[in-house]
């Protein structure tokens, strides 16, 4: 039976917002997940970390992103990246968007994934790119979180988890 | 810190896990392949029903020259919409930001140089739109845009966002090309909507 995204976990931030978002017991039945956000800081930050198994050891993200009218480039060890939430002092009522791709993610192998995402902003500046990452850890990736760079995210940011299985 | 147990209901925030997990949650809505060249393309009675809209273009345009993509939402030509680009053409790189426009202009601006979308039906682009959350009346409409084509010597690839500043709830996509161009026969726009987990 051929699947499409199948439907793991949403999480919607409520009132107050959040420091980060963690989904835990990630079922290990699927051969890729996909994570798609929509994020924005309650202060003036426009950065995210991801973790995989509460880690933020052996990482590194390759990030080329434009900034207004700049193309610029990143290398990261320490997680923290280009998940580009909306930051507080940009247009209001305005969410980032972006999807993570981790393809293999109970492998043995050390864990590659890719993820493409942007601000908006009623303005020349704003943030977005596309992004590299690799963990150097040959665990099953069984938890995710995605931490705020700010304070919290903000309420009515999402983060939905879907599993896609490769056909037998 | 806001936590999912799937295997435990977290108490925290707004939380939506299922027990059981469904197959499918990419879901096709509708899908459109032109049989001749056509100035617009609109997708309407939208079903809210979805979490997301992914669309997926396959096609050209019939100009023969280089053409940005227009896309309105609900019928909204005001100057309601901002969009920023990242591309790069196989030599160079470049970013940008449209200004205040009177359409959603995805990707790139139409005023300056246009591409995008290809006008060579051998070379077809390809555009990957996605809308999340767009029921959210909570929220903007936030769309990000992976495309780009090859032209076996020129070409473009490009990730491109755009904003439509209204709360309001999708319900329809109008696509069209600058300058009076028209979409090539055989350029197909499909539309997906993509489920949240509990749906």
């Amino acid at each position: 039976m051929a699947y499409t995204y199948s439907k793991i976990a949403t999480y919607t931030v409520g009132s107050g917002g959040v420091a980060s978002i963690d989904f835990l017991n990630i079922p290990q039945t699927y051969t890729d997940l996909v994570l798609q956000v929509s994020l924005r800081n309650t202060t003036n930050n426009y950065w995210a970390s991801i973790k995989f198994n509460n880690s933020t050891s052996n990482f590194r993200i390759i990030t080329l992103q434009g900034t207004g009218s700049i193309v610029s480039w990143n290398a990261d060890n320490s997680g923290t990246y280009a998940l580009n939430p909306v930051a507080s002092a940009m247009t209001a009522n305005t969410f980032g968007s972006g999807i993570i791709y981790i393809p293999n993610y109970t492998s043995s192998n050390y864990k590659s994934f890719l993820d493409d995402a942007t601000q908006e902003n009623n303005a020349t500046e704003s943030y977005w790119g596309v992004s590299a990452g690799l963990w150097s850890n040959t665990a099953a990736i069984n938890a995710i979180s995605l931490v705020s760079g700010a304070t919290a995210f903000a309420q009515y940011s999402t983060a939905h988890l879907y599993g896609i299985k490769a056909e037998l | 810190m806001a936590s999912i147990s799937l295997k435990y209901k977290s108490k925290q925030g707004s939380l939506t896990a299922p027990g059981d997990v469904d197959p499918g949650a990419m879901i096709p809505i509708a899908t459109t392949t032109l049989t001749t060249t056509t100035a617009t393309v609109t997708f309407s009675s939208i079903p809210q029903s979805y979490e997301h809209l992914q669309i997926r273009i396959w096609g050209y345009n019939t100009s023969g020259s280089d053409r940005t993509l227009w896309l309105q939402f609900n019928s909204d030509s005001g100057s309601n919409y901002r969009n920023h680009w990242l591309s790069g053409n196989g030599s160079a790189a470049s970013a940008g930001a449209d200004s205040a426009a009177t359409v959603g202009i995805l990707p790139l601006n139409a005023s300056s140089s246009q591409t995008g979308f290809n006008g060579d039906s051998t070379k077809a682009s390809v555009v990957i739109m996605d809308i999340l959350d767009y029921t959210n009346t909570n929220k903007y409409t936030t769309v990000r845009t992976l495309g780009g084509w090859d032209g076996n010597g020129g070409g473009y690839a490009y990730l491109a966002s755009g904003l439509w500043m209204n709360t309001a709830a999708i319900s329809t996509l109008y696509f069209q090309l600058p300058y009076s161009t028209n979409f090539g026969a055989n350029t197909t726009f499909a539309l997906y909507g993509i489920k949240r987990a509990g749906a």
